[in-house]
């Protein structure tokens, strides 16, 4: 069984009145079980020179479907850092068109993603986009690790 | 101006060489300057499964959030259950059990992901009005707990 451990330190001696050190570790799981995440992306770094928004988590459920396996429900967890070291370029994480929030320069985020679909008509995927602040391009990292995703097949409709 | 360093440390045996380290100091919005002002760290228990707001945007008790500015959101499932957990999504909470429609807009409701017990999550917030609230949705009607903390300038 594969062991995935992300730790987490928050630390500051001015924040508040005393010092701040939040600690926290916890193993990466398949959903409802403790058996390790098994998957991964793998590890990207791309450097970006434009400022369209791009998927780099795409959920490829198509028209409402549920393929076998059921990825919606399974565990996936995303991380993204924002490589750039001047400070007013950022990027913009959304999920389905709609912002997280925005990670500026050296910033990272971690979370875990559900690969939900669209309970209304529109047929809109929760697809992480990132879209950079400026065109002079940016390096971006990025990662996931998880218990399944769906890739496209050859001939585009992505049915059994 | 104060000093908040977040470290990131992801070690794993899927594959070789792809353990993550990575260190932030939380800043203001397009600048050099330390965020200065936190929620602190909250904890809320929950004993229904209905979807409310968790983190909202605007003025609070501990301060303003808002769009315009940087800030990040911790939260933590701080049970030991692998088989419950809290999702945590962004915009409007439906205040019931059934959880509000989620269309990609902004205006409505996105599920992010679950968090299982001992679950923690470290995100950039946009803390729009209304459609930028974190909203949490327990599985289990048992008593469950969570953990939060908001950094914002």
């Amino acid at each position: 069984m594969a062991t995935t451990t992300a730790a987490l330190t928050i630390s500051s001696s001015d924040l508040v009145g005393d010092a701040l050190s939040l600690s926290t570790s916890k193993e990466l799981h398949k959903a409802d079980t403790t058996i390790g995440v098994d998957q991964t992306t793998g590890y990207a770094k791309v450097y970006l020179t434009s400022v369209q928004p791009i998927d780099i988590f795409p959920v490829i459920q198509e028209n409402g479907s549920d393929p076998a396996g059921g990825f919606e429900d399974k565990t996936h967890w995303i991380y993204v850092c924002n490589k750039s070291e001047t400070p007013t370029e950022f990027v913009t994480i959304t999920i389905s068109s709609q912002v997280i929030g925005k990670l500026y320069a050296g910033d990272w985020m971690w979370m875990p993603w559900s690969q939900s679909l669209d309970t209304h008509a529109g047929n809109l995927h929760a697809d992480i986009e990132l879209t950079p602040s400026v065109a002079t391009g940016m390096f971006v990292d990025f990662a996931m690790f998880h218990e399944g995703i769906q890739y496209p097949d050859v001939d585009g409709d992505n049915a059994a | 101006m104060a000093k908040i360093d977040c470290s990131l440390s992801v070690t794993s045996d899927i594959l070789p060489g792809l353990d993550i380290s990575s260190t932030m100091t939380l800043k203001k919005a397009d600048s050099e300057v330390g965020i200065e002002l936190t929620s602190g760290l909250v904890r809320r228990s929950f004993t229904s499964t209905n979807q409310v707001d968790l983190v909202t945007a605007g003025a609070q008790n501990y301060g303003t959030p808002t769009a315009s500015k940087s800030a990040k959101v911790y939260i933590k499932n701080v049970g030991s259950d692998s088989t419950k957990h809290f999702k945590i999504g962004k915009g409007t909470s439906s205040g019931s059990a059934a959880a509000t429609a989620m269309v990609g807009n902004a205006t409505t409701y996105w599920e992010l992901g679950r968090l299982y017990g001992g679950d923690w999550m470290l995100i950039p917030w946009d803390a729009a009005t209304t459609t930028g609230d974190i909203t949490i949705q327990p599985s289990s009607a048992e008593k469950m707990d969570v953990e939060f903390m908001v950094f914002f300038e």
